[in-house]
């Protein structure tokens, strides 16, 4: 039954990728090269006692066409492993393929881009620029992600986006998108709309900006977040920060990563080390199945140390501790991934 | 005892990730005398990549110019960064 699964799942994946490939190999054929990039992982974790296990394979393919357009995807197959009944029984295994985003972007000038498609829903950061598997710091997704990003964190429908303001010492970049309600099994989404505004020092390395969703399902509802990234350029700090309401529950996370030297690619042992250190709080609101959030109040704690060996592999390891009415619970974590890219076909012009 | 163990510890780990991150970062090449000066949009370009790229990964092992131009409009899509920065950029990654 597994192996059906597991065939048709990846049968799907393959047609879906063999057909991108080859409506971007027809179209790029005399324009530019197509790039696949993205990782492929092995993750392991233990909640609560509970072990589980994750081989995941994330693709990412870029075709340009011109100067102007650009078909993005990003896609995932992976496998969960778990012991049926939390710790005690045999072990199973369930096999799943999703689509992140399978878009056009048409690149109109310097302040504006026209995105049609699935799309990363811009709530915040967290989702859009930090949980690729190979650039999260921490493997799990802070409690409050599903704020802003419920259903599936991807949107179908149409986004604006681009740099407003572009000045030598700050610029003020936006998003604004629409999203139809969607129930196609791994295309889901959910009807809203909302945009972000951000307003970013380059020099400083800092960021702050809001976001606000109108999610316009159901009964509706307001959703608001806010975000601040400092980055300080002398010192391979790494400070980010998450708040996000909605009629569910509220809450924020903040996260520090500081990188035992400026440059992990020295050869120096020590300069390869990133220690990784997150703390949230979510406080519970009126929280609906469909919301993904917590019965409970929760405050966390995880502390981590990442690795970055030669060839673009990174080790990961955590710990963490969640205290909630609803249970406490040690969660440990363990990640190898592998980043590559390189182009889509061989040949081309250079 | 073990605690002044572990804060001698952390104090050691402290002040050599300090002199590690404070050190010149010199790779192999860099080390043979310099017979050019960098073009100032190279350098500029590197700087744009650190302020903007950089503050998600750190530049790719290689790069063929083939996957440069994809790469650097994928970017650009994905980190919101102007014309201005997508062209030095690619200067700086495909000089």
């Amino acid at each position: 039954m597994v192996f059906r699964i597991v065939r048709r799942t990846v049968i799907k994946a393959g047609i879906a990728l063999a057909t991108i490939c080859y409506i971007a190999t027809v179209a790029c054929a005399q324009s530019d090269t197509p790039i696949l990039s993205g990782a492929v992982a092995f993750l392991g974790a233990n909640r609560g006692g509970a072990p589980t296990y994750q081989p995941v394979i994330e693709p990412v393919l870029v075709a340009p066409f011109g100067d102007h357009f650009v078909v993005e995807a990003r896609g995932d197959i992976q496998g969960f492993v778990f012991r049926e009944g939390g710790n005690t029984g045999p072990y199973n295994a369930i096999f799943a393929a999703s689509l992140f985003y399978l878009q056009l972007d048409y690149v109109a000038n310097s302040h504006l881009t026209v995105t049609v498609g699935r799309f990363l829903t811009p709530f915040n950061i967290y989702n859009e620029r930090i949980s690729p598997i190979w650039i999260a710091n921490l493997q799990t997704a802070p409690i409050i992600f599903t704020i802003g990003t419920r259903t599936s964190a991807s949107s179908n429908g149409a986004m604006l986006r681009g740099v407003a303001v572009d000045r030598a010492n700050w610029t003020i970049n936006y998003t604004a998108y629409v999203s139809a309600l969607t129930t196609t099994q791994n295309l889901e989404a959910g009807r809203a709309a909302g945009g972000r505004v951000g307003l970013f020092l380059p020099h400083h390395g800092f960021e702050v900006g809001a976001s606000y969703q109108r999610f316009l399902q159901n009964e509706g509802s307001n959703i608001s977040g806010a975000y601040v990234v400092w980055q300080p350029q002398p010192i391979p700090l790494d400070v980010r920060a998450e708040y996000a309401h909605s009629p569910g529950g509220h809450g924020y996370w903040l996260e520090g990563a500081y990188h035992l030297a400026s440059n992990r690619d020295t050869g120096r042992w020590l300069s390869r080390f990133q220690p990784v250190a997150r703390v949230q709080q979510y406080f519970k609101g009126n929280p609906t199945p469909e919301d993904l959030l917590p019965s409970a109040d929760v405050n966390q704690f995880d502390v981590g140390l990442n690795y970055y060996l030669p060839h673009n592999i990174r080790l990961n390891g955590s710990y963490g501790r969640q205290f909630s009415s609803a249970g406490d619970a040690n969660i440990w974590n363990f990640q190898i991934s592998y980043r590559f890219l390189f182009p889509a076909w061989p040949g081309g012009h250079s | 005892m073990r605690r002044s163990a572990l804060i001698l510890l952390g104090l050691m780990l402290f002040v050599s990730s300090i002199r590690t991150a404070a050190l010149p970062q010199a790779s192999p090449n860099e080390t043979k005398p310099k017979t050019t000066a960098k073009k100032p949009a190279a350098d500029e370009g590197e700087k744009r990549f650190k302020e903007n790229c950089g503050r998600c990964h750190n530049p790719p092992d290689s790069l063929s110019p083939r996957e440069v131009k994809a790469v650097v409009q994928h970017m650009r899509v994905r980190a919101m960064l102007s014309a201005e920065d997508e062209r030095l950029i690619l200067k700086f990654l495909a000089p």
